[in-house]
């Protein structure tokens, strides 16, 4: 909620990846790439460069017509996705990028293409071209399994393609346009008001955290600071769903390892803390909480009262766990299985309990303390060098344990304000603005660019996107029994992968 | 009558041989002739077989018309019951070889008919040899027959050196054979093979049963000499693979068998060492077929697991023999030879149809020959019914013989010795892991090869001959053989039994017929099978089944809706979106790596602009196998013999003094070892 | 072993709906309700018709001749209408929101209060078919689910009615991986234009007899993620609908009760 109002360096299109590359290399951490249409079919490209208590912006303006710049993978591999998801939203052709295949939303043809569906004009409704998706393993009986969209099981939507000679997963590809939204599209033109909610629904799982991170970006355009209370209450109903998020992780590990009594138990765990968001706030996602200025009114569960009912989860939850967390039979599947390898990790920037499970990634809520966690004092989780599957579960199981701390904390200084206030004035100012929050995934940010009091540009850089570009890389010798592993350890929400 | 049979068959090989030689081969009219002869002189000598086994033993003394002693030929139930099957077998190859050489083209090698015809002639003599040197003289024909076959191909798809290694390995083959010949022609100062009978047991009658064994199983492919199969084999042309493997091999186990009725009692080492190396055998055969990714080496390994299997059986017979236990040389016995019947008429067939297949599609690596049942019905059903047979499944003779095959080596209660008990244990385990990983060979060639979804190029339907007319009859009459032995099991097993009289009494080898219909392994109250109800049962309880299935459906079982195979929905992608053969074969690939050697590379292809169909950051994946044998023993033994060869060039130094001295040495060490032997 | 004593110790924790009501259910807010008659006056003051429409982010909401109606198939429930006139509008508690019409799921009914209604006669013979239709799924049905574009929380409801609070087992009802065995596609999300090929593969692929469910405000109408380029604003276009089931995302319990009424092992008409 204290973010900048976002400053950009300006720079030539060309010089772009340069000057990422500096920021990177005198400790910047690069943390995404935002394409946003300007009038006249200009694109303006901003790098966001996390470097210690801020974000950098590194903006460079194509003009209409230019459709080419040169590429950053190259030079910041990070930059592999948001160059495809570029390329497919917005037609600008990455010079030197190694693979500018299809990603978020297929469509034939390159550059020049004025026609793309991030610009504004290309109208109420593009259809994606399944004709502009390619395929790319070679070798003597390389052959292509289709893993999706409709796989076994209650998965969100996404395509797998295991490109294999059998069990091995040599190389996957993930096609995961099938449920691409134009969300942030979407946000352009809608009152902040209503903003949030269309961010609340960005990563439906993670509802408190995006919408946390959306207004804290509106609210330090605005220069607002919402009241002590409201910002404690936002901290409870994050901490529950990062709880709940990491709980259902460990439930789609058990269920593939077998463990059924375990699953039974760590799903009526989630089903309890669920119950538990909707009696503090009336929804079992927390939505329709966190508001601009503060949040929607006052928990409907006195704290003392959540507090006892946590406790109770708290205590299962942590017996629980322990019995997990020591059972062979569970751990062996997780143990080297689909290792992240800690360079990758570091070069990629990964993010969230993946990058603190391959010895990197950043907690914001202590890199960049907000709202809340400003005052609120907790054990950091990891980091871990292993970067197997087995290594992101003890991430959990440990951010878990700090969540626990966090929410005894916030909910005792609750009490101490049992009338607020809740929410404040959020007037709402013009410019450019960026908020984030540690989402379950990791670091989530908002690039939001209010005109006339309006929503112009909205990009919500989930964590989701951006680990997920390292699924492909997890597969060093795993064949296809450990996908389901591999995949719940990743642990994403694949709406807002897709976005 | 026999002998007119004989000779008139010979002749008849022969006039082809010639017509063969004098002409063209590739597109002269007469092109088709020599194979019809080869058809003619097969049915001629098959007729011989059949009387051979029916009546008593002769044995013709030609006199010393050849000028190297006296010729003999010997015609008795063992030299007509081989006769019968490979003149029979002449008789379906040269079928397909007709429609084969009808095809302008095909056949373009100068000499292919009279190698041919040459080799069907030399597998004759053979097996009514009577004498050393007859018996040699063929085998060693039989060597020249196969480098020429081998060798005769000039196109792309043929192995450079494949002719040599099977030169070689024959060579080898019929060395181990002369020396053990005349070990113990020396011992008994005859020629005659069934004065060799005589001979005592002791060093000298144990190093020249080794000795046959191994000129023998040279042949057949027993390891390690089995290296020559997977290139000999599949460099031959068309349906002549099918003469190599399916019918000339068999001469190997002709002389294997016939050396048991020779030579007797072998020492009880040997039979633990043929067994295990059977075993072994076996399943480094069936190992290297089920991930091979090209069609004809696949059979030509699977040629190799057979090996295998059937010396398996021999060596259950070597341990009876070797403990006085004759229903155990009868059960033994009895299960290799179903056992040689089934892989000769399933292994033709697989060859006559894969040469067809291969030919028609342009192609023999498996990836591309996807649903091959679709385009060629006949091959298809052959290569299917053969496949089924060399996987060992009902209702075909491979069920029958493998089962005869595990119930002998069951019965290594009965034995003595406790390392003839390991041994046949061992090798009863390494059969059951072969027919486990055979199984798995057999569905990928039966599911993805014949019966598999179709995708990528499939040949023009106006190019496809599948067989034409005599190759359609020959495969025709080789896939009904693969389920019609099997139903008439009891009488091929009277005929075996009679055919193996000169090894042991038929009496005992029909104590493997509980009742006219009901099989059993000799030994009695120990296990029954009938695959002639069998025969009977399946097919009316699949038709049952679908018909109360129906019944049931009231008939709606019938009327379905057809919807596109569910492929989770997919897209679609590029390229092969189903299982591959090589893919398949993958977990055989991981779950034998220890057999294998299985390494996997993942390569990341960067600078493909040359190639015109890759793009750059894709990726390569790869699996290899190494070849255990050929890597470890033979790579390293032939740069053993190179470095010894350079070594002996030191010594000719061109010194006359230098040479006498050598001499002097050779004398030295000459006369100390006729001094040093008694 | 140490999970056997937990077990007992915790006892049974599953639900016994629907043979017996739920204590939780009546705790969710399932969907909002119009407190003010049609007739009110409280309706048109203050500000107008149009005022109190906008109110409303996806335009669920609205005011015919003074007539105030809540499209509960747009509403998102993000409760901004209670809080800003809790007057006319209230959170209405309970798990029985589906409905096998679309339009009986804007409430109140066009001629609430009337003797006869005539809308009645529709949702009848919606429900006669229906009811026809899976007569031979003798009260076992076999659960296909697809994404086609959510925000990810309908799949934690959905798979919530596997854990053992639900334990949808114990009534028969089982999610299964091919649609090849699947009795009822349960569908969610908006509907994107990437998934309108895959939906249709998989309902081609399902047996017949097949019902849809639309799982959510999203698959019924887009909810909030429509109108955007690449959503078709619910399933309705793509599929042939038989229950809808609204909520942003449908409690485990309001999803239970849209699949039992898809199967006919619950009249809807008895539970209200």
């Amino acid at each position: 909620m204290t973010s900048l109002a976002a400053v950009a360096r300006q720079v030539d299109p060309d010089d772009l990846a340069g000057a990422v590359a500096g920021a990177t290399d005198s400790g910047g951490r690069f943390t995404g790439l935002v394409a946003t249409a300007r009038d006249g079919g200009a694109t303006s490209l901003r790098a966001l460069i996390a470097d210690g208590a801020s974000v950098e912006i590194i903006e460079a303006l194509l003009p209409a017509g230019v459709d080419h710049y040169r590429a950053l993978t190259p030079v910041v591999p990070g930059a592999f996705w948001y160059e495809r998801e570029i390329h497919d939203l917005f037609g600008l052709v990455a010079d030197g990028h190694p693979r500018l295949d299809a990603l978020v939303f297929p469509l034939t043809g390159d550059g020049g293409d004025r026609l793309r569906p991030g610009r504004p004009e290309a109208g109420v409704r593009v259809d994606p071209d399944t004709s502009a998706l390619p395929g790319h393993v070679y070798g003597e009986g390389v052959f292509t399994i289709p893993y999706g969209p409709v796989r076994s099981g209650v998965f969100e939507t996404v395509e797998y393609l295991v490109e294999t000679f059998g069990e091995d997963i040599p190389q996957l590809r993930v096609r995961p346009y099938l449920k691409h939204r134009g969300i942030a599209r979407r946000f352009t033109g809608l009152d902040p008001g209503d903003g949030v909610l269309l961010a609340e629904r960005a990563e439906g799982t993670m509802s408190a955290a995006h919408a946390i991170a959306f207004c804290g970006a509106i609210e330090t355009l605005g220069g607002v600071d919402p009241p002590p209370a409201a910002q404690l209450l936002r901290v409870v109903h994050a901490e529950l769903e990062r709880i709940a998020h990491h709980l259902d992780s460990m439930i789609r590990h058990t269920e593939g390892a077998g463990q059924a009594v375990a699953y039974a138990r760590l799903s009526w765990h989630k089903e309890r803390l669920l119950r538990l968001q909707a009696d503090l706030c009336g929804h079992r996602f927390a939505r329709g909480v966190v508001t601009l200025g503060g949040t929607t009114g006052p928990p409907l569960l006195a704290p003392d009262e959540a507090l006892g009912a946590l406790r109770a989860i708290e205590a299962d939850l942590a017996r629980d766990l322990r019995t997990l967390m020591t059972t062979p039979s569970f751990l062996d599947r997780l143990r080297t299985t689909g290792i992240v390898a800690p360079a990758v990790a570091v070069v990629h920037g990964a993010l969230g309990p993946v990058g603190r499970g391959s010895g990197t990634g950043p907690d914001v809520r202590i890199e960049r303390p907000y709202g809340g966690y400003r005052q609120l004092g907790f054990a950091p989780a990891g980091p871990r060098d292993a970067g197997d599957a087995l290594a992101r579960q003890w991430i959990r199981a440990e951010e878990v344990a700090g969540s626990w701390h966090l929410l005894r904390q916030a909910l005792d200084e609750l009490g101490a304000h049992p009338d607020g206030p809740w929410r404040c004035p959020a007037p709402v100012a013009d410019g450019t603005g960026l908020g984030w929050s540690e989402s379950p995934q990791g670091e989530l940010i908002y690039l939001v660019e209010v005109t006339d009091g309006h929503l112009a540009h909205v990009k919500a850089r989930t964590a989701s996107f951006h680990n997920f570009a390292l699924f492909s890389h997890a597969f060093g010798g795993d064949i296809l029994t450990d996908f389901v592993f591999i995949e719940a350890s990743f642990g994403v929400n694949l709406a807002g992968v897709a976005g | 009558m026999i002998p007119h049979l004989l000779v008139a068959g010979l002749c008849a090989w022969a006039a082809g041989a010639v017509i063969g030689l004098a002409f063209d081969a590739g597109r002269s009219p007469t092109r088709e002739v020599p194979y019809v002869a080869g058809m003619v002189g097969g049915a001629l000598v098959c007729a011989a077989g059949v009387l051979s086994v029916l009546h008593r033993p002769t044995t013709l003394d030609l006199g010393s018309t050849l000028g190297v002693g006296r010729t003999l030929v010997r015609l008795d139930g063992l030299a007509g019951l081989f006769l019968t099957l490979t003149a029979a077998l002449a008789v379906l190859v040269s079928a397909c070889l007709v429609s084969w050489a009808h095809q302008p083209g095909r056949l373009t090698g100068h000499g292919t008919a009279a190698g041919y015809l040459v080799m069907l002639g030399s597998v004759t003599v053979i097996v009514v040899a009577g004498d050393a040197f007859t018996f040699l003289f063929a085998w060693e024909s039989l060597t020249v027959a196969f480098y020429i076959l081998v060798g005769v191909r000039r196109d792309r798809g043929a192995h450079p050196g494949a002719a040599w290694v099977t030169f070689g390995i024959g060579k080898a083959s019929g060395a181990a054979l002369l020396v053990g010949f005349l070990l113990l022609a020396g011992r008994t100062g005859s020629y005659t093979l069934a004065a060799w009978a005589h001979v005592s047991p002791g060093g000298l009658h144990d190093a020249a049963y080794v000795l046959v064994i191994a000129g023998f199983g040279a042949k057949v492919g027993l390891v390690p000499f089995h290296v020559w199969l997977p290139v000999g084999y599949p460099a031959a042309p068309g349906p002549i693979r099918a003469a190599l493997a399916g019918l000339a091999a068999n001469v190997g186990f002709y002389g294997l068998w016939r050396f048991l009725a020779i030579l007797g009692r072998p020492p009880v080492w040997l039979a633990v060492v043929v067994l295990v190396a059977g075993g072994v055998t076996a399943l480094l055969g069936i190992v290297f077929a089920g991930v091979e990714s090209h069609l004809d080496r696949v059979v030509a390994y699977s040629s190799v697991e057979n090996a295998g299997l059937i010396t398996v059986g021999y060596g259950v017979a070597l341990a009876g023999a070797a403990t006085s236990h004759p229903r155990l040389v009868a059960v033994g016995l009895l299960a290799a030879s179903l056992q040689v019947l089934a892989h000769a008429v399933a292994k033709t067939g697989l060859f006559a149809a894969g040469a067809f297949i291969t030919a028609d599609w342009g192609t023999g690596t498996l990836d591309d020959l996807r649903g091959v049942g679709h385009t060629h019905r006949w091959a298809g059903t052959c290569f299917g019914l053969g496949s089924l047979t060399l996987a060992g499944l009902p209702p075909t003779i491979g069920f029958a013989s493998e089962w005869f095959l595990l119930e002998a080596l069951m019965q290594e209660f009965r034995v003595g010795p406790l390392e003839l008990r390991l041994a046949m244990a061992a090798a009863g385990a390494l059969v059951a892991l072969t027919a486990g990983v055979a199984a798995l060979t057999f569905v990928r060639l039966l599911g993805l090869t014949i019966l598999g979804r179709p995708f990528g190029p499939a040949p023009d339907p106006t190019m496809v001959t599948d067989g034409g007319i005599f190759g359609r009859a020959g495969l025709g009459l080789l896939a009904m053989s693969c389920v019609g032995l099997a139903a008439a099991s009891p009488w091929v097993i009277r005929f075996i039994a009679d055919g193996l009289a000169p090894v042991l009494p038929a009496s005992t080898v029909l104590g493997a017929l509980k009742s006219p219909w009901v099989l059993q392994p000799v030994f009695a109250n120990f296990s029954i099978l009938s695959p002639s109800w069998l025969s009977v049962v399946m097919p009316i309880g699949f038709l049952a089944v679908g018909a109360f299935t129906v019944a049931l459906s009231r008939g709606r079982f019938l009327r379905v809706r057809r919807v596109p195979a569910w492929r989770s929905a997919t897209t679609g992608v590029a390229g092969a979106d189903s299982y591959s053969s090589f893919g398949y074969a993958n977990v055989a690939r991981h779950v034998l790596g220890n057999v294998l050697g299985t390494s996997r590379q993942t390569v990341t292809v960067e600078d493909v602009a040359d190639t015109g169909t890759l793009e750059a950051g894709h990726v390569e994946a790869r699996s290899t196998v190494v070849e255990p044998v050929e890597t470890y023993l033979y790579r390293p033994g032939r740069r053993v013999l190179l470095a010894l060869a350079n070594a002996a060039k030191r010594l000719q130094s061109g010194r006359l003094d230098a040479y006498v001295a050598y001499m002097l040495v050779a004398l030295i060490v000459v006369l100390a070892v006729v001094a040093a032997v008694p | 072993m140490p999970w056997v004593p937990r077990g007992l110790r915790d006892g049974i924790v599953t639900t016994r709906y629907p043979r017996r009501p739920d204590g939780y259910g009546p705790h969710y807010r399932a969907a909002i309700t119009v407190t003010g008659g049609p007739s009110s006056p409280k309706a048109s003051a203050p500000g107008g018709d149009r005022q109190l429409a906008s109110l409303c982010p996806t335009r669920a909401i609205t005011v015919d001749g003074g007539e105030v109606r809540v499209d509960r198939g747009r509403c998102i429930l993000c409760g901004r209408c209670v809080a800003e006139r809790p007057e006319l509008f209230a959170f209405d508690p309970g798990i029985d929101v589906a409905a096998v019409e679309r339009d009986s799921l804007i409430v109140p009914g066009l001629a609430v209060g009337a003797d006869h209604d005539p809308d009645d006669d529709s949702v009848e013979r919606a429900r006669a078919e229906l009811a026809l239709r899976v007569r031979s799924l003798r009260r076992s049905v076999h659960i296909r689910h697809v994404d086609a574009g959510s925000d990810g929380a309908e799949e934690w409801e959905i798979a919530a009615l596997g854990n053992p609070v639900y334990d949808v087992q114990r009534l028969g009802v089982f999610f299964t991986a091919s649609p090849r065995h699947a009795d009822l596609l349960l569908v969610t999300g908006a509907g994107t234009a990437g998934m309108a090929g895959p939906l249709r593969r998989t309902w081609q692929a399902m047996p017949a007899p097949k019902i849809v469910i639309a799982a959510g405000t999203d698959a019924i109408s887009g909810g909030l993620a429509h109108p955007s380029y690449p959503t078709y604003g619910g399933i309705g276009t793509l599929l042939p609908v038989d229950v809808w089931v609204p909520g942003s995302p449908p409690s485990p319990f309001s999803l239970l009760n849209g699949i039992l009424i898809g199967v006919g092992m619950l009249d809807p008409r008895r539970q209200r």
